[in-house]
């Protein structure tokens, strides 16, 4: 093996090593969360991110071919999807639990979130304005 | 050969991991209390059997398991929107089920 070789190997295991500890950390926020709604704020990580690393790892063992482009195009795909999945999720678990108030808080009213959020951002404007001032 | 034996192992090695997250991942999909919490563990369970395909393709040489891969994310994808919007129909369905029988017994009464 000469020296491009190994770093082809080095790099691609680092790459696959990134993709099992995001896999690790999904799993454990799985395990350690207590509620599905944050469950699913960690396992959207590795739908996305994990997947990539590792695909990207074996992009670089499996070098210039068509099997790196569907190794792309899974990813791309995958970027799109898992997005739109966890939504769909959320909303199955919105509409079908009946006490969701003792987990989070909900708004009837959009506009009342909206009013607080401003509220919170003038806030912090006039707190940067007070500290540049000062 | 020095190097085939190495990529070999690796590639072993890989897969052993996997198959034990997934099989932590089975038993979230057991144990999760709510219906969304399985489909989330089946959802990720599907995200890693993705990762095993594409380093078997790699292992055995074969470039036609990615486009398995491939059709294995959207079947993945699909089965997770269609179940949970069946699911919601199945939900608001017994409600007003429950609902108009709660409302015809309160009109007898009436």
């Amino acid at each position: 093996m000469n020296a491009v070789e190994w770093i082809r190997l080095i790099v691609g295991c680092l790459f696959i090593l990134i993709g099992m500890v995001i896999f690790f950390t999904e799993l454990f926020g799985v395990f350690h969360f207590k509620y599905v709604l944050n469950r699913m704020h960690a396992a959207a990580m590795g739908d996305t991110l994990g997947i990539s690393a590792c695909l990207i790892g074996l992009m670089i063992f499996s070098g210039f071919n068509f099997t790196t482009l569907k190794m792309f195009l899974i990813i791309v795909f995958l970027w799109f999807a898992s997005p739109v999945s966890s939504h769909v999720l959320s909303r199955l678990e919105a509409a079908t639990n009946e006490n969701l108030s003792a987990h989070c808080e909900i708004y009837e009213d959009v506009a009342v979130l909206e009013q607080e959020l401003a509220a919170v951002k003038d806030d912090k404007n006039t707190r940067k304005e007070e500290a540049t001032v000062s | 050969m020095e190097k085939e034996l190495i990529y070999h192992s690796l590639f072993i090695l890989l897969l052993i991991v996997i198959s034990f997250m997934l099989l932590i991942c089975l038993i979230r999909a057991v144990k999760g209390p709510r219906v969304a919490d399985r489909l989330m563990a089946v959802n990720m369970m599907g995200t890693m059997v993705m990762v095993m395909i594409s380093v078997l393709a790699l292992l055995l040489q074969e470039g036609y398991l990615v486009d398995i891969c491939l059709i294995y994310a959207m079947i993945s994808f699909l089965s997770v929107v269609v179940i949970s919007k069946v699911y919601i129909g199945i939900y608001e369905e017994q409600h007003h089920k429950q609902e108009n029988t709660k409302g015809g017994n309160a009109d007898e009464r009436g």
